[in-house]
């Protein structure tokens, strides 16, 4: 066989791309994967594990703040050191991207360093090379949509980590899990934050009771919302009005990033439009993760690439997008699975909801982590668990139990049986679960 | 000891398999694991191991052949398993219901992988075979979700039927609905009705209806519904009736056609056993009852209940009279109790009495048999080359073709019609 000819290439190195390479290179496939920049991509480099490394730093700054309460004495005057905190992710981004070199060579993925460029549906090149393949998987992710009139103190959050310092009077625009991730992030640090957006959700494609939740939250911790927003060179105005920050945050809608081609892709609203099995408008070509705009989270990318390969060894199985969790770290941390209450309603599909506050969970009391609920949507006649909406500070942990229920079509009355260990905030499921059948104990 | 590997379902719901490539000859050794044929499927292209080391005593199908799961595959010799020791394994084979895994490497197989457990292995002398209906009957446990399972029983579908898409054939709730939708046409609503609030009324099924549905769709899906029709002269035994319904009046006893026909029905089925049995599938035999107990469809409020009169080819008009009284009296008053409604043998039903000629009556299953009873009537027939008046009843039979055959059915309704025809031909 050719020394470049390859049963599959994958662009871009993401938690789809080498998930999928993996999986590709343990069913037998000749693969090869080919990264401009980052293994591991956003996720890893300056995304998912970085920030929550991040997070974590400024939670334990937010605690120590109440360690009073908590019967702890003698801490005097603390602040918040950015460089250093921006440090202690380093190690951690290193562990997790040289796992994952590990993991491509030990499954015989080539990884090529460099920019890609699709010559043919059947013949990639990169460095001067031209690698000839069955089958091309685009997972090239997505940026922010630049500004195209404003570069001045405008931060795109590639960059952020690579900041000595936040200053004091911050701007994040935008909308989505990112954006409001962000503002807390900073108003934690005590910086004053405001989120400048033109959506109507903070967080679209949320249930509304998280949105309602969100908006009192930033109330409460006064980050401003400033809608209606422009933006250039000379200023900022929202709803009229003239603003001035020190740095504005770049958060705002992505698209994808294409990576060159002289191919007759489609392309719909910036990303690429793909099938039902993710193959692009081109046979054998297909499009995972961010760039196919379907789902902006990693776990999805990493779900999406399984499955392209299953498709290539000629295993098809429905991708259900409603079966991917929505993980959002803010604080309390929020999480959701399975479909709203707006989008079973537009369905006229009958449900109930029920709904349990995490203020009645002994071990939420216990941690002072009282802010929050759990809302199952169920089906009405049979119980079936249609979506899951959690509002607390390990919310996104507890989803997991939901998309399990979800993947195995459990009811309610499943979820009621199954007995959760105390004192857990996990038992605020089986409440749920007791009082959707109808039988509550603690309600 | 000779083991004879069958074509394994390898997942994804496939029935066969084309032999692309043997990669074994008859008379080769192998060893558990080995690949043994490239088998094309219409979901993936897959090489089947040997589940067992030893010589191959035969190879079954050719390269372009397709193959049955379930079909064999190979005949393996394996060496020093004999006699005893042979069929103390061939029962260890026989309970083990636990598929295998296969390793999934290369191209391989993704899933599990089942070996063939009835009756794959066979010692020589062929012994160990007549347990097989025994095996058949062990059934593994069906995967089902939770909602696949609340829905099937709701809707009156057998999950046992419905073959799983999901995770490791998994049936799922799309399994369930795809079922039901073919079934009925129309698609399972768990939906809410909009803007039709004022247009229909709705009202919860009660139990009996419930009951009704699940039996009718339970006979329809598991008896071949086949049916007669036949117009009986019965002047006969109209003038019979007039005689003696003043006699029944006087204690105080309305005498119909009703009892004269359950007589007639009772001693027609005395000559056609297969009118009067059930099939046994679970073990493969018929079941010829030396009973007959009639049941009569009765007609009431609540909706429909069938009484049934026990021994009732032992029973004289008069008793049949009483019997008939005691029983619709009791449905309508709804104090029917368990004993007086099973162990029914065949179903009368007399939509004539409302007015009705002909229909085509569900069976009573696992009943092989229902008559249907049309009012009877006048109309021209010919008697002696001459038009004349008749007095007409009209039958509509259903049978069970699995267990009656048409001669048999035509037969059977003969023998009704020359009873009715000659009611005093029922004395002899």
């Amino acid at each position: 066989m050719n020394e470049d000819k390859y049963d599959l290439v994958i662009i871009g190195a993401g938690p789809g791309g080498y998930v999928a390479a993996i999986r590709a290179g343990q069913t037998g496939l000749k693969t090869a994967i080919i990264e401009k920049e980052y293994i591991g991509g956003m996720c890893l480099n300056w995304g998912c594990i970085p920030t929550k490394s991040l997070l974590e730093s400024v939670k334990l700054f937010r605690k120590i703040k109440t360690a009073e309460k908590f019967g702890i004495d003698g801490i005097g005057d603390i602040s918040f050191n950015w460089q250093k905190a921006v440090k202690r992710t380093k190690p951690i981004v290193k562990k997790l991207t040289k796992g994952v070199e590990y993991l491509l060579k030990k499954n015989g993925v080539e990884i090529i360093r460099g920019s890609a460029e699709i010559v043919s549906d059947k013949m990639i090149s990169v460095n001067n090379r031209t690698l000839e393949t069955n089958n091309i998987i685009i997972a090239t992710g997505s940026k922010p949509a630049s500004f195209k009139n404003a570069k001045n103190n405008i931060l795109e959050i590639e960059n952020m980590l690579q900041e000595t310092e936040i200053p004091k009077k911050i701007a994040v625009f935008g909308s989505g899990a990112v954006a409001v991730e962000l503002c807390q992030l900073f108003r934690m640090m005590d910086r004053d934050v405001s989120l400048l957006t033109n959506d109507d959700r903070l967080i679209p494609g949320l249930d509304s009771s998280i949105e309602k939740f969100l908006i009192e939250k930033f109330n409460k911790e006064k980050i401003e919302i400033i809608r209606d927003t422009v933006i250039t060179d000379e200023g900022i105005t929202g709803n009229g009005i003239k603003f001035n920050f020190d740095m504005i945050i770049n958060a705002s809608l992505r698209q994808a990033i294409l990576p060159p081609h002289s191919l007759d892709l489609t392309i719909e609203k910036s990303f690429i439009k793909t099938d039902c099995n993710l193959e692009t408008s081109i046979p054998g070509i297909y499009a995972i993760g961010d760039v196919n705009g379907k789902n902006f989270f990693a776990h999805s990318a990493s779900a999406q690439g399984l499955a392209v390969v299953n498709k290539i060894q000629g295993i098809i199985n429905d991708i259900d997008f409603y079966k991917h969790p929505i993980n959002i770290y803010t604080y309390p941390e929020i999480a959701q699975i399975g479909k709203t209450q707006e989008t079973l309603k537009n369905e006229n599909i009958q449900f109930k909801i029920s709904e349990f506050p995490l203020a009645s969970n002994g071990k939420a009391l216990a941690e002072s982590e009282t802010e929050g609920f759990i809302r199952i949507l169920f089906e009405e006649k049979y119980g079936e668990v249609l979506g899951v909406q959690i509002i607390a500070s390990n919310a996104t942990d507890l989803i997991s139990e939901a998309s399990a229920a979800m993947q195995i079509e459990a009811t309610v009355f499943d979820v009621a049986q199954t007995i959760h260990a105390h004192p857990t905030v996990s038992e605020v499921f089986m409440e749920a679960g007791l009082d959707a059948s109808g039988i509550p104990v603690h309600k | 000891m000779r083991y004879i590997f069958k074509f394994p379902d390898i997942g994804e719901g496939i029935t066969e398999g084309t032999i692309l490539e043997w990669y074994v000859k008859k008379g080769q050794s192998v060893k558990s694991g080995d690949s043994l044929v490239k088998m094309e499927t219409d979901k993936v292209v897959a090489d089947i191991p040997s589940p067992k080391n030893g010589v191959l005593s035969a190879i079954f199908g050719n390269v372009g052949e397709t193959i049955n799961v379930d079909d064999p595959l190979v005949e393996i010799e394996i060496a020093g398993i004999n006699g005893e020791a042979a069929q103390e394994l061939a029962k260890v084979e026989k309970k083990d219901s636990e598929p295998f895994e296969v390793e999934e490497k290369g191209y391989g197989v993704v899933g599990t992988l089942e070996i063939a457990k009835d009756n794959a292995i066979l010692s020589s002398s062929m012994e160990g075979v007549e347990n097989k209906q025994e095996a058949d009957k062990i059934q593994k446990k069906i995967l089902a979700t939770p909602v696949a399972r609340a829905m099937a029983k709701d809707l009156g579908i057998d999950i046992n039927q419905i073959k799983g898409t999901g995770p490791a054939k998994r049936i799922m709730k799309s399994d369930i609905q795809r079922t039901y939708n073919n079934r009925y046409e129309k698609p399972l609503g768990l939906k809410t009705e909009t803007n039709q609030e004022n247009l229909v009324e709705y009202e919860s099924l009660s139990q009996i209806r419930k009951t009704i549905a699940k039996n009718m769709i339970q006979s329809k899906q598991n008896a071949a519904h086949m049916s007669a029709f036949e117009e009986v002269e019965v002047s006969g035994l109209i003038n019979i009736r007039n005689k003696y319904k003043e006699q029944f009046a006087k204690e105080d006893l309305s005498l119909s056609y009703l009892p004269f026909i359950l007589k007639a029905v009772a001693l027609s089925l005395k000559n056609h056993k297969s009118l009067n049995s059930e099939m046994d599938l679970n073990n493969n035999r018929m079941v010829y009852k030396k009973f007959i107990n009639i049941g009569m469809a009765v007609d009431t409020e609540n909706g429909l209940v069938v009484p049934v009169i026990k021994n009732t080819d032992k029973l004289s008009i008069k008793e049949l009279t009483n019997q008939v009284r005691i029983l619709s009296t009791k449905a309508r008053e709804r104090k029917l109790t368990l004993e007086d409604m099973k162990d029914g043998t065949f179903t009368l039903t007399n939509y004539g009495s409302i007015g009705g000629l002909f229909a085509v009556p569900i069976i009573n299953y696992p009943q092989a048999g229902i008559l249907g009873i049309g009012r009877i009537h006048k109309k021209p027939i010919v008697k002696n080359n001459e038009i004349v008046i008749g007095n007409i009843l009209p039958l509509s039979l259903s049978v069970d073709h699995r267990i009656v055959d048409g001669g048999e059915t035509t037969r059977f309704i003969n023998d009704i019609k020359a009873y009715l025809g000659d009611p005093v031909s029922m004395l002899f």
